[in-house]
Order: C-alpha cells, then structure tokens, then sequence
C-alpha cells in the first residue's frame, strides 16, 4: 500500500465506515503504525469523538484469544474480545483485559541498553556471526510463534540449535505428559481437546479448566454450555483435588482425595462402573481393588459406588486430567486412568468427549514447550559452557524455571546474555544487553491456536498504537543483524523488516480452500489476515481416531513423595496473575477468586491442621521442602485436606518493575528435581514442613476483599 | 475537574429502561468482569496497604461464601454483586448534595461526581456495600493514564463512586439510535462486565421492552432480587446456582 493510500481510503474500499463497530485493518509498511498525536493535532483517520478499532491477538498467555482494541486518538483505550474469532467469541479473561496495564506500565524497559540501536544490532550481528552456530542458543516462551517460525529458520539455515520454548504454565499444566498420553490413546501426539460443552457428566481430575489451563475463555465458554440446559440437561461437574480451586468451587461434587492417588481413584471408578454395566471387565481396570483405593484415597467406597453409577448410566461422560494430576511421578499413569475412563464411556471423537486438536493452519506437526527435563539439559549445557551466546525472548526462566534446575547460576557460564525482554524482569537483569522488544499491542505477528476449538485458526496480531518508547520489534533486529552477519544468516532472512516476513509466511494460505476469506492478491490478503484478526478454515478439523487403551494394562500405582515433611504441597497457578501478570496493577488488586486475597502470597491450612499447629490467620510462616524454603502468610482456608496445604504461583519477583518487585513468595523455590516419565516435572509431589514464624499482628497480613463483608465475623459488617 | 455534561444531564428524550441478569449458576469468579469494569470506568487502584483496609475501589466484586465444614464444604454459587440500580434507593435520600439521584427515565440511579461533597452517608445506606469512596487521590504513574476512557469522568479524593450500568456506552448507543431515528436494539451494546464475561453469566439491556433477552429472563420464575424485602426494588435479577 502506497503512501498516497491513505488508511481512511482504504476503508472506503474495504467497505467499512467509522462506525464503532467496525475493525480496521494494518496496512503495508509504508503505513506500520498509527502515530499518536496530542489532542489537538489529530491524525486524519480520526474524527472527534470517533474510536478506532482493531483487531489483534493477546498475548496475556498462548492461547491466542483473538482482541478488538478500541482507540482513540492514537492511544488504546479498552481490549474487547474479537467477536468472530471462532476460539473466544468476543470473550476475554482478566489477564486479557489488564494488558494495556502492561502496554502502558510505568516500568516498562524504554531502550536499548548500549543506548542505540545500530549499535545493537552491530552486537547480535557479532555474536551470530563470531560465534560457531552450535554455540548460539535461543530461548523464546510460548507467544509470539511468528519469531519462532523465524528463529526457527534461521536456525535451520545457518545450523544453529534450534529454538526452545518454554512458560510456566507449559511445566503446571504437564503438558509433555498430555502430549505423551494423546499418543498413547490416539497414537499421535498433541493437545487433547475435551468437549466439556456437550458433556453430561465431567470427571475432573484437578484440572483447573476455568482458570488458567490451555485456553481458560474457551473452556469457560464450554462450562456455559455444560450448565445450560436448554436442549438437554444441566450437566453435572465433579472435581478431584486436594485443594477446592476456582474450578473446583463450582463443581457439583467435589472429591478432595489425598494427593497422589489420582490414577486409582480413575481406574476404581472405571471398574465400579464397568461391573454396573456388565459385560467383560477392561483390562485397564481389571488390575485394581476399589476398597484399598477407597482406603488409600480417603475417598469412602459409597463415593467411589455413587461416581461409578453415574458413569455407569449416563450418556457422555467426560475425564478430563489436570496439570497437577500429571505432574507427579506417577503423572503418565494418571493420565492413562484418565484417558481409559473416556474410553469407557465411549466419547473419542464424538460431542461431548474427547479428541486431539485440530492443528494450525500453517502448522504441520504438533511441537509443544519445553518439559522440565528438557529445560534440565539446556541449563546443563550453558553449565558446561557450550553456548557461547544465549538469546532470551518472550519468558522469564530465572522465575519460571524452579530455581533448583540452576538456570540462574548457569547464565555465568555462558559468554553473553541478550534478552529481549519488553520488562524489566529477572532474566533481564542478569543479561549483558537488553535489546527491548514492543509490547504485544505495538508488534505484528500471528500466534497458533492450539487447542480450544474445532477450527484450525492461525490468529493475527497487528500493532494498534504506535510504540511508546526505543524498542525495537525483535524480528526487526534479527532480520537487520542477520543482514548484517551476512552468509547463511543473511539467506535465511532475506525479508526487509518482519511486515516482508509475515506477509511471505500468511499469504502461503492464500491458496488454502476452505478459508475463513479470500483474496486474489498477497497484499489484500495480508490486510484482510489483518482487518480479520486472523484466518481460519471453516470446518472442524479435529481428530479422532480409535483407540485400544481400555485392553492395555495400567499401572495402579501411587504417586511418590519427596521430601520430610507432614503435608502434601499443592502448589498452583493464581488465576488472576498467571506466570506473568504481576507487573499490572489492576492485576495485583483483583481479588483471588477462592480466598479473594490481593497484591500477596498466602500459604492455604485447613483450619483444623492451623488449629493443632497453633497458627491463626496473618500468621507468618516458613515451608521448607528438600530444595528450598519460602516465608508467606497464612491464610485459614475451609476447603482443603488437613494433610496439605498450598501455594499459589505468580508473586514472588524480585525485579519486574514496582508492582511486582519485592511482594509475595515464588513455591518455584520450593520445587525438587524429580521428572515423570514423560519428563514433566512433578511439581504436585513434594511434601514440606511449615513452622511459625512469627504473630499475626495488628495492621500487617493479608489483604482480603472479603474483610470488606465480613464472613468471618472479623471485621466490618459483623452485625448483620 | 472535568465532567462530562451527558453523564449526568437527565433526559426523559433518551428510551429505555435498563436491567440486568446474573446466572451463578454460570459465573465461574474468574474476576474478568471486575478488570473489565476497571478498565472501562477509570477506576483506580488503591494498592495492598488501602486495599487491606477495605477501600479498593471496586465497582463490581464477586462474592463468594462457606457452607458446611470439610469435607462437606461448598462453595456458594459465586454471586457478582454491583450497584442493583434500586427503584427506591436507600443512598438517594440520605444525600444532602443532591449527588445521588434518580432518574426515573432509565431506572438508574446516578451519581454526580461534581455535586459529591464526601459526606459518605449514600455509602453507610447501602444495604449492598456497593459503593466505593476516593479516601485519596491514588497515584496513577505515567504513562498509566494514556489508558484513561475519555467517555468517563476521572474521579478524584472525597468524591463517592460506584457503578453506573456503563451510562457512557447507554447514552453512546442512544445517541447513535436517536442520529438514526430509531430506538436501540436489544444487543446493541452491552456493559463492560457483560461484554467481557467468558461464561455469558451477565445479561444486560432493556426492562422496557418485553421481547429483549434481559425481559425474557427476568420473567422467567426462578430469578431472585437481593433484600427484596428492605423495599429496594433492584433491576438485577439473579439466578442462584446449583
């Protein structure tokens, strides 16, 4: 699109007026960005008073939940969900909505840290080009997958390592035993989808669906449709776990079994409901004893009898095995006993069960992040000195990593450190450059989605204002670097700047059938991939293929435990912040949905347990485990087992600007080296000590929302 | 202080009644339409210490209470709760300022940030604790404040607040009907807790039309209003869980 073109003419093309509804598209590179003006010298798309809108895609976790942000003269005002994108429906989570708290936080990295960009570039161009390929590594998180697909290349080009991805939510959600066990059951690997909107009955094992797992909106979306009995009935959800979570909080039956014992509890249900029904007994089951699984679960043998009928004589029934479930040393048979139940129930591959997600449309094998044994050898091998240069992008190991893998003290053994960090976080203040990248509101890109929906979609992302400070799109550098460094580096990148290269990647699907739209040139095509927030095909492109496991054996085994302590840690996501979220401000104040506690960490006791430990509410106390140890308040929470206690994850930072720096604690601290057989860690099977520390005392502890009301009859509102 | 003369002139041009329906039966917690009533309404954030002491300034909160003992325990349904726009508001009377009013055309009730002198006698009448005061003017950094909507009111220290249906997207979509000469649509717009809510637990939009999505479930039987029996007559109607 030339100059002369201007945005307002284009519209008129495209056939959309300024009404408030519509979306505008990105536009070629001699129009990259939006320009933001002071108020009274406005640019000439914008008439008073009228907001702009465009689409683009979150990058608040890997979803890839598809926004509308509206703006108005050139500054973003408001993230709504995209309407049509077919993963969130025009739904967004709290994550979604706080990111303009990122876009626009005070603490945000504002240059290059060597003070000019030329200057930076001449750096990347000089540790790719003096450095033998194999001594350069990158490690880049979940989001965005364009610089991925472009690091990827380069590094297939030039012989260098590929690329490693890796997030925190990657390692709680388990997702290698996920993929390991789709392959068992399906033959193939990837990310199981489970149709919890069709179901009748959902069997969750821990599985925190309405939280922060694989793709929360669209599973939340799913959760509507399981309550919602307009054309069948309400659907029932019972939850498995040793702490209520959110997800929990709304089942109809929650189950709190002592952690570890996930598997037999699947396989005695299985075979309870397996003798109800008659017939021949699965092999999966045949192997386990209902009354010992009802004595070492703690779950009464009526419980297990009354799961069983349901499963028995309903007609679909889903099992769905959550993060914590699989992240145990025994997380590969969970996810077996798991998956049989679906088996049983007869559901793969039809609604209301359970199949492999459709893959993305530019996407040809299933790749998932990291697992923690892998991230075990990639911080062994900066340990042992192999990389020379260490490129970090999009993730923040120093805190997402448990710190007993040693990423931080391995970073010294590596000769140079670039992170391309948008924040100043912890990975960022052990590098030697920061080169900082936009925020994901000022970048181009597109992101796959994974899993959430029937349709293969691959989402766009466009910049909607322009960038606030010196940062730099990273694919920009790498491009310009490569340019630079020349030889295969320069081959492998011949693209102008990342406009050049995500146009040359999207427009491959112009020749797709089946397509959400067409176009019958790249340029139009690249604007529509733009003004959409993506493309799509239109028909479900789920797999499901038949699957033997209900005559394989399963090992009825449970779980193992490291550690000395007295209690089970049940270490979780916080809803509200995630791995990421607690640089925003909005973020730190919403209240946890279960405890509604805000800007804090709060170590979860079962009254009773606090009661014969002499602690009370705001106490603060020490959980040490065999790797490290933490300090928190205590919070009296009425739903968990007395054995256990827990921990959310997202606090605990000690740098990532004001909002998060210095608050809370991080259970990553507490976390062990043990793997499970698909090499997740097994972050669910530690077991800790707590001691006092010191009082609660006036004035300090925890800030709850629900002191406001008054539940507990300790603050306000006690009279009525 | 700027204000927005069409948040608080009271038209009887403009139609429409307004309502809104919670299913919790469906809300999960998961806190999106507190940040998305954040975002939209310039709400500031008050920090841990202020927080701790109750005057975070929430305008919508999702509460959630404790039956039983475990392992019998339960959750209650989660139960957002806002300003119910009452049909007889406690907080008006009590007003010396003439700051919270009704107005009857919309059935909302409003607040005048302008007319607020911070005597917080609307705040200690509300039977549903929904009502936030500015105990300081709360530091917003720059360049956090490019985020401001300028469709709403920034509020400042000793000024009350709570929410207002989103007044600003009611009369956005009322002018834009009234430029069309016609009347708004049922789905036109929708608030900012609505409109984010993953699970579709919100419905909002007009009590006056009988044919509306809100109308019809709000009719349907098994909606309840919070302390009916104080006379309040709220246009929330909620679907208890479970």
């Amino acid at each position: 699109m030339s100059e002369q073109f201007s945005r307002r003419d284009f519209l008129k093309l495209a056939g959309l007026g300024a009404a408030t509804t519509a979306i505008l598209t990105g536009c070629g590179p001699a129009s990259r960005y939006v320009k933001r003006e002071p108020y009274q010298e406005m640019p000439e798309y914008n008439s008073v008073g009228q907001s702009t809108y465009y689409a683009t895609t979150c990058r608040e976790c890997a979803a890839g939940c598809g926004l509308v942000v509206r703006t108005y003269q050139g500054r973003a005002l408001k993230t709504e969900g995209n309407a049509n994108h077919p993963l969130n429906l025009g739904k967004t989570c709290a994550r979604g909505q706080a990111t303009l708290h990122g876009l626009y936080n005070p603490d945000r990295v504002r240059e290059p840290s060597n003070g000019d960009w030329d200057a930076a570039i001449q750096v990347v161009a000089d540790a790719l080009k003096n450095n033998k390929p194999d001594e350069i590594a990158f490690l880049m998180g979940m989001t965005p997958d364009h610089l991925f697909d472009l690091v990827t290349d380069m590094a297939d080009a030039a012989g260098m390592n590929a690329p490693v991805r890796y997030g925190a939510l990657g390692l709680f959600e388990a997702r290698a035993t996920l993929s390991k066990a789709a392959e068992t059951l399906f033959g193939q690997a990837g990310l199981p989808f489970f149709d919890v909107g069709g179901a009748q009955v959902v069997l969750s094992f821990g599985a925190n669906f309405l939280e922060t797992w694989l793709s929360p909106v669209s599973y939340t979306r799913g959760f509507t449709g399981l309550r919602e009995a307009k054309t069948k009935m309400r659907g029932k959800l019972i939850q498995f776990e040793a702490r209520m979570s959110a997800t929990g909080g709304k089942a109809d039956e929650w189950v709190p079994l002592r952690p570890g014992t996930e598997a037999l509890v699947a396989l005695a249900i299985g075979r309870l409901a397996a003798e109800i029904r008659g017939g021949s007994m699965p092999r999966a089951f045949s192997s386990v004893d209902p009354l010992d699984v009802a004595e070492k679960s703690g779950v009464k043998l009526e419980a297990l009898e009354h799961i069983a009928e349901m499963v028995a004589h309903s007609t679909g029934v889903l099992a769905i095995p959550g993060g914590a479930a699989l992240g145990q040393s025994n997380g590969q048979a969970v996810a077996e006993a798991v998956l049989a139940l679906n088996a049983f129930a007869d559901n793969l591959g039809k609604p209301g069960g359970v199949y492999l997600s459709a893959l993305a449309p530019n996407q040809s094998d299933y790749s998932r992040p990291a697992s923690a044994r892998e991230m075990q050898e990639f911080v062994e091998k900066m340990a042992s000195g192999a990389f020379k240069v260490l490129f970090v992008h999009g993730v923040n190991p120093v805190f997402e990593l448990p710190a007993s893998l040693g990423f931080k003290e391995a970073l010294g053994n590596v000769g140079q450190v670039i992170s391309f960090a948008t924040f100043p976080d912890e990975t960022a203040a052990e590098a030697d450059f920061v080169f900082p990248d936009h925020h994901g509101l000022e970048s181009w890109g597109y992101q796959r989605v994974a899993t959430g929906t029937a349709l293969p979609v691959l989402s766009g992302a466009q910049p909607v204002v322009s960038p606030y400070y010196n940062t730099r799109a990273t694919a920009d550098v790498l491009i310009a670097a490569a340019q630079l460094a020349g030889g295969k580096f320069a081959d492998a990148l011949p693209y102008k700047d990342e406009v050049e290269f995500l146009q040359a990647k999207v427009s491959t699907l112009m020749n797709e059938a089946d397509g959400s739209f067409s176009a019958l040139d790249a340029a139009t095509f690249m604007a529509y991939f733009q003004q959409h927030g993506g493309w799509w095909k239109n028909s479900d492109a789920r797999l499901a293929p038949a699957s033997s496991i209900l005559n394989s054996n399963i090992d009825a085994t449970e779980a193992e435990f490291a550690g000395e302590g007295d209690f089970f840690l049940v270490p979780f996501v916080s809803p509200t912040l995630a791995e990421a979220g607690a640089n925003k401000p909005w973020l730190q104040e919403l209240p946890d949905p279960t405890t509604t506690v805000m800007w804090n960490t709060w170590i979860e006791i079962n009254p009773e347990t606090a009661d014969v430990l002499g602690l009370h509410n705001d106490d603060m106390v020490k959980v040490s485990s065999e790797a490290g140890e933490l300090e928190a308040y205590v919070y009296l929470y009425p739903a968990i087992r007395p054995d256990t206690i827990a921990i959310p994850f997202g606090q605990g930072h000690t740098a990532y600007g004001r909002y998060a720096e210095n608050r809370g604690a991080n259970p990553a601290d507490l976390f062990g080296v043990h793997f499970n057989e698909a090499g997740d860690l097994a972050f669910a099977g530690m077991k800790v000590k707590v001691e006092k520390v010191r009082e609660a005392k006036s004035g300090v502890g925890l800030a709850r929302l629900e002191s406001r009301m008054g539940v507990y009859g300790e603050a306000l509102g006690e009279e009525h | 202080m700027d204000m927005k003369i069409s948040e608080i002139k009271m038209s009887t041009e403009e139609v429409g009644k307004w309502g809104m329906v919670i299913d919790q039966d469906l809300c999960t917690g998961c806190q999106a339409c507190v940040a998305a009533c954040a975002m939209e309404n310039n709400l500031s954030f008050v920090g841990e210490e202020d927080a701790g002491y109750g005057r975070s300034m929430h305008w919508i909160r999702i509460e959630r209470f404790w039956e039983g003992e475990y392992p019998e325990v339960k959750m209650t349904p989660n139960q957002p709760m806002m300003c119910q726009q009452c049909g007889s508001a406690p907080c008006e009377p009590v007003c010396p300022a003439f700051a919270t009013v009704h107005s009857n055309a919309e059935s909302l009730n409003l607040q005048v940030y302008n007319r607020c002198v911070g005597t917080r006698y609307c705040a200690n009448n509300c039977p549903y604790q929904v009502r936030s005061f500015n105990w300081r003017d709360y530091e917003r950094p720059e360049p956090l404040p490019n985020q401001l909507n300028p469709d709403v009111t920034v509020r400042r220290r000793g000024v009350m607040e709570k929410c207002t249906f989103c007044i600003q997207r009611i009369h956005k979509a009322q002018d834009k009907a009234k430029s069309e000469g016609r009347e708004v649509m049922d789905g036109e717009f929708t608030t900012a807790c609505a409109q984010a809510c993953p699970a579709s637990a919100i419905t909002f939009g007009r009590t006056d039309q009988p044919e509306s999505l809100v109308s019809h479930l709000m009719h349907q039987g098994h909606g309840v209003k919070h302390l009916e029996d104080l006379g309040t007559l709220p246009n929330v109607t909620y679907f208890k869980g479970g």
